[in-house]
């Protein structure tokens, strides 16, 4: 007995429980929910069987359904340029702000802390604030932009079908700049400085060192940003619920809004799992993707 | 052979409120191996990095085979460096290391592979070109560092401290490297070390610089012998030169020293102010036992340190003496010893500016 208790505290057993904890942390709360996703999306649910597991099987007739919706090529193509435009500015913008702040000029650093206050505030928070500026009538936006005479009239950014899925992008982006900005700056920092010294003095001009030293050193830290980019662009929520909520028309309609609205407002619940599906499915494309490449890095 | 390649003048620096480098001059002529020596702080890696164009300068003019570059940034002074860290690109491989400088300048692949493997032939790299820097050794580490430096064959090589990541071993031998690529190559060298030995065996000029200034520039063995104030006296050598407070006597041809005995040295051909308060300097080595019971003082013995062919004695005295005789010697701590100085080897400094006086004297 007293062995057992030994064993418990300092040996076998205590590690086969730390491996039970963790595996049953996993198991109950990430695995459970991803093959429960899984299976209501072969499964035609609705309000009356959604407290039951005894559902019918439907086979791939919800994903033929959502894929066949009208609304579908829109909604895909919505989601792609999101995530596509998103990263884009968000990375390049970062990027250039890390450059920035890496000149370490005073306050620099003071400066680039201050930059983390727009990626702290809430997704809710943020699509309000953005909401007003983006306000057709009284917006902030349209009066700078009218009176630096770039307009004329004013443009409804959240409900001109033409407009509404780029005022969602231009929210995203601002959100996005500091986490790209923080941890594009951690890599350049890692960087040494005697290797920009020794480019300079093997000829190279500031652009060549850029191009032959920054771009290739950064090179595991820019596929880190592009691919969390990735994931946490789809998983952007709450920007569209606080400015658009997908519409006028599902003219900014992505993909994980979409989801949530079949399965909470139109409890079509069996059709909403089959956008998440496809999404994990995505995601984990894009993650491997990522591991791959940064296996083969380089190390400093 | 001896036209100027590198000169500094009248040299200004700052960082903040710390004056870096104070009205440094300089002249380096071409094939000459020059190297700057000094304790931590006292601005030579700045001057180094000066030259090199890595930083600014509030006044001073630098001039390089006869063309003025204050002004010009680094790539363009046509120098290259080895640094402390070697500073290798580590997402390329050595052959792209050592090549990366002609690429910039757009030689074509197939002399830049010729080139490559010729360094690599002289720097024993071969079987190493396509290798990441991260699998190499400290010393093959070192070798890419010099032969990105001499591919380029630039106007000057500048080295800042290339040989202090090294262990003891590999330290002295790439010191004899350096120096032999250094003549086969006939280049002309700046070489920033902590270390006086490596000044002292590599260099053909050795600068001593302490707090922004250069204390004294000279070959290796003339600083050895005759250095211009206490400061060079007690850097350059090792062990260090032992240092204490004397008085010339009356007659001026004697000086008594403040040790156990008041002994007095003759100081042969010289002539000094009678009473005047000097420092004394006394290299260990020139301290000899004497064997006859001659000797000019005799002091009690603290330590000894055997090393096989050599012996090292401290004094019981204050300040300590250091002894180096190349010989044993069957004393223990405690024993009295008899030591005896050749006039020609006392070397005497003003008591309150330093200076050396008369430093005619040859040891």
């Amino acid at each position: 007995m007293p062995r057992l208790r030994h064993s418990f505290r300092d040996g076998p057993a205590f590690d086969a429980f730390l491996v039970l904890l963790a595996l049953g942390y996993l198991l109950v709360l990430s695995a459970f929910p991803l093959v429960y996703n899984l299976i209501l999306s072969f499964q035609d649910v609705d309000l009356f069987t959604l407290a039951s597991f005894d559902r019918p099987f439907v086979g791939w007739r919800n994903y033929a359904e959502v894929l066949g919706a009208l609304v579908a090529p829109g909604i895909f193509a919505n989601t792609a340029l999101f995530v596509a435009l998103s990263l884009l500015f968000q990375v390049t913008i970062g990027f250039g702000l890390a450059l920035l702040f890496d000149l370490r000029f005073p306050g620099a650093r003071w400066l680039r802390g201050l930059f983390l206050a727009g990626w702290i505030m809430p997704g809710l928070v943020v699509g309000a604030v953005w909401s007003w500026i983006l306000a057709g009538d009284f917006g902030v936006l349209n009066h700078l932009l009218r009176t630096l005479g770039m307009i004329d009239g004013r443009i409804f950014w959240l409900s001109d079908p033409d407009m509404a899925l780029y005022s969602v992008i231009i929210a995203n982006v601002w959100l996005g700049i500091p986490f790209n900005m923080i941890l594009l700056s951690v890599g350049l920092a890692a960087i040494p400085d005697d290797l920009y010294e020794a480019a300079a003095l093997d000829g190279a001009t500031r652009l060549q060192r850029f191009r032959t030293i920054t771009l290739p050193l950064m090179r595991a830290q820019l596929g880190a940003v592009i691919a969390l980019g990735v994931i946490f662009t789809l998983q952007q929520f709450d920007l569209f619920a606080a400015l658009t909520q997908g519409g006028p028309s599902n003219a900014s309609n992505v993909l994980q809004y979409w989801s949530w609205q079949m399965s909470f407002q139109e409890y079509r619940i069996g059709h909403g799992a089959v956008v998440s599906v496809l999404m994990i499915l995505f995601v984990v494309l894009v993650a491997a993707v990522y591991v791959r490449s940064t296996r083969q890095d380089h190390a400093v | 052979m001896t036209e100027p390649q590198i000169e500094l003048h009248g040299i200004q620096k700052h960082y903040g409120a710390f004056h870096a480098l104070r009205d440094v001059s300089l002249t380096v002529p071409a094939g000459r191996f020059v190297a700057l020596v000094g304790p931590s702080g006292c601005g030579k890696s700045t001057l180094l990095r000066v030259l090199a164009g890595l930083e600014t300068i509030a006044a001073g003019r630098i001039r390089i085979a006869g063309r003025d570059v204050t002004h010009l940034p680094p790539r363009l002074r046509d120098l290259a460096m080895v640094f402390q860290s070697y500073a290798l690109y580590p997402h390329l491989t050595v052959e792209q290391n050592l090549t990366y400088a002609l690429r910039l300048r757009g030689v074509p692949r197939a002399e830049c592979r010729r080139r490559a493997e010729e360094i690599a032939a002289i720097t024993g790299l071969q079987s190493l070109l396509g290798r990441y820097p991260r699998e190499l050794s400290g010393g093959q580490r070192q070798r890419v560092a010099m032969g990105r430096a001499i591919i380029r064959e630039p106007r000057a090589f500048l080295f800042d401290e290339p040989l202090s990541n090294l262990d003891a071993a590999l330290r002295v031998q790439m010191r004899s490297e350096i120096r032999k690529l250094h003549d086969r190559l006939g280049a002309t060298s700046v070489y920033v070390t902590h270390d006086q030995i490596e000044a002292m065996t590599m260099a053909d000029t050795v600068v001593v610089m302490r707090a922004g200034r250069i204390e004294q520039e000279g070959p290796p063995l003339a600083l050895y012998d005759r250095p211009a104030n206490r400061f060079v006296a007690g850097f350059i050598g090792s062990p260090a030169m032992n240092f204490l407070p004397g008085e010339i006597a009356p007659d001026g041809r004697h000086v008594r020293l403040a040790l156990p005995g008041d002994p007095v040295l003759a100081l042969g051909s010289r002539r000094l102010d009678a009473g005047r308060q000097v420092t004394v300097g006394l290299r260990p080595e020139h301290l000899v036992p004497a064997e006859d019971g001659s000797g000019q003082m005799t002091l009690s013995v603290a330590l000894v340190e055997q090393t096989g062919s050599a012996s090292m004695l401290v004094t019981a005295t204050d300040p300590a003496l250091t002894v180096a005789v190349a010989r044993r010697l069957d004393l223990r701590p405690g024993d009295p010893i008899r030591l005896s100085v050749d006039p020609s080897c006392i070397h005497l400094f003003d008591s309150v500016t330093e200076q050396a006086l008369s430093p005619e004297v040859m040891c």
